[in-house]
């Protein structure tokens, strides 16, 4: 009766320890979770940003450049189609954002031709407007930068955390799956170079 | 054949060598200086007297404000951009106050024999409604670059320093009251608990007469305890001590890679 009692004692010591350790990993996975997501959403945000600032610098441009209707369509219809890839905050792959970040980097590419070309017209070089519309970009893009910089330190936390030994087996318990990063990609270099 | 194979492995492991030293060098952003100070002429581009006159300049915008704008000279990006640069110090040296993110850095490499001048200005994600990149690329162009190029350092700081100060103290402009409010708390805090230890003294002695003196002890030794308290919540505000001036240290300020720079 009384060994009965003790080994009840010991067991429910066991679950309820046994519990308590997975509960605080699983919510510590879960605020790195919600850090991640937050930082993605940041990331969008600047995106967004630089989005919103294009349909004025091709107007402006357009101004001034007649003759480069194919760059300035080019521009427009990168901007369309990155605007068209946005990953949801629960399927942070390494796919999905790869997939964004090609689409976005085709925009920073086409901006960048777009912003060369206009070297060949000081008249728009001069243009306080224009110059605004620079500073906002160049601006955007340090953001961005700084962004992609955060979350992939906050991806690299997440991945961390759900990786280490044993809290990979309350990970793979909930099911909490690896982010992906943002990697340089080919059109990196090529970025817009705004600068003067 | 083989040598032209060796040449080629060495080559490549020069690469990789190459590559493997500047990222080591990547890494190294200047840490948080010891004991705090806003500027921070690593680069040597002004005279004591000037460093002195400007640090002090924004540590009385610091504690009339909270805005923090932190000045870095610096010979070597350490392979960063220049935004890039100036974004991470406002990171890792948390600029500004954790409350608003109001925090600007000005970073300036000056022009070497082979090497182009580059300045930019961080903006603090809570002052970038009142700097907005496109300010910061009119202050950067009109008074940052033209005094450079003149070779004039610190008129060209010190000069986009009251222009950043003039528009962030119209966003964000509180006196540095928090920290005073925490110690004042912290004292409050400290009295109660000492009042409440004085009531409870007195209840166990007259409860016990034999406990009288073991109750009243504790009171007298809580004296020094009040003292320290207040010195510590007076002293706050002081922490750089040095030859800063008095700045009280970083707080927690967060950037997002607004602001603009330029090069000459």
């Amino acid at each position: 009766m009384k060994k009965g009692l003790v080994t009840l004692i010991v067991v429910g010591a066991v679950v309820l320890a046994g519990f308590f350790w997975v509960k605080n990993v699983y919510n510590r996975m879960v605020v790195s979770d919600e850090n991640v997501q937050a930082a993605w959403a940041q990331v969008e945000n600047v995106y967004q940003r630089r989005a919103d600032l294009i349909p004025n610098l091709v107007a402006t441009v357009k101004g001034y450049a007649e003759h480069e209707s194919a760059t300035l369509e080019n521009v427009t219809a990168a901007r369309a189609k990155a605007t068209q890839i946005t990953v949801s905050p629960e399927d942070l792959t390494e796919e999905s954002i790869a997939r964004f970040n090609e689409a976005q980097g085709e925009l920073s590419s086409a901006i960048g031709r777009l912003l060369m070309v206009t070297e060949n017209y000081p008249d728009l070089k001069a243009n306080q407007n224009f110059l605004d519309l620079q500073a906002q970009l160049e601006g955007t893009e340090n953001r961005i930068t700084t962004e992609r910089m955060k979350f992939n330190e906050a991806a690299k936390q997440f991945n961390t955390e759900i990786r280490r030994f044993p809290d990979n087996i309350v990970a793979s318990m909930f099911g909490f799956e690896k982010k992906g990063y943002f990697e340089a990609q080919a059109g990196a270099e090529t970025a817009p170079k705004v600068e003067f | 054949m083989t040598s032209g194979r060796t040449t080629h492995l060495l080559r490549l492991l020069a690469v990789t060598a190459i590559s493997l030293l500047q990222i080591a060098m990547a890494q190294a952003i200047p840490s948080r200086p010891e004991p705090p100070r806003l500027v921070n002429d690593y680069a040597s581009l002004m005279t004591v007297a000037q460093r002195e006159t400007l640090e002090s300049v924004l540590v009385a915008f610091d504690d009339s404000t909270t805005n923090q704008i932190a000045v870095i000279t610096t010979t070597d990006l350490e392979g960063y951009g220049i935004a890039d640069y100036a974004t991470r110090i406002g990171l890792e040296w948390q600029v500004g106050s954790s409350k608003f993110d109001n925090g600007i850095v000005l970073v300036v490499k000056p022009k070497t024999e082979d090497s182009s001048g580059q300045v930019f200005i961080a903006v603090g994600y809570g002052l970038e409604g009142a700097v907005p990149d496109v300010y910061a690329k009119r202050i950067v162009n009109n008074v940052l670059i033209p005094a450079f190029m003149n070779n004039d350092y610190y008129g060209g700081i010190s000069s986009a320093c009251t222009i950043l100060m003039k528009l962030a103290s119209g966003e964000i402009s509180e006196l540095r009251e928090s920290e005073d409010d925490s110690a004042a708390a912290l004292i409050g805090t400290i009295v109660v608990l000492i009042l409440l230890f004085i009531i409870l003294a007195a209840l166990f002695g007259d409860g016990g007469s034999g406990k009288g003196n073991g109750g009243r002890r504790p009171v007298i030794y809580t004296g020094p305890v009040i003292t320290s308290g207040r010195n510590y919540g007076g002293f706050g505000g002081f922490g750089g001590g040095g030859f800063g001036g008095g700045f009280g240290g970083f707080g927690g300020g967060s950037f997002g890679g607004g602001g603009a720079g330029g090069s000459w």
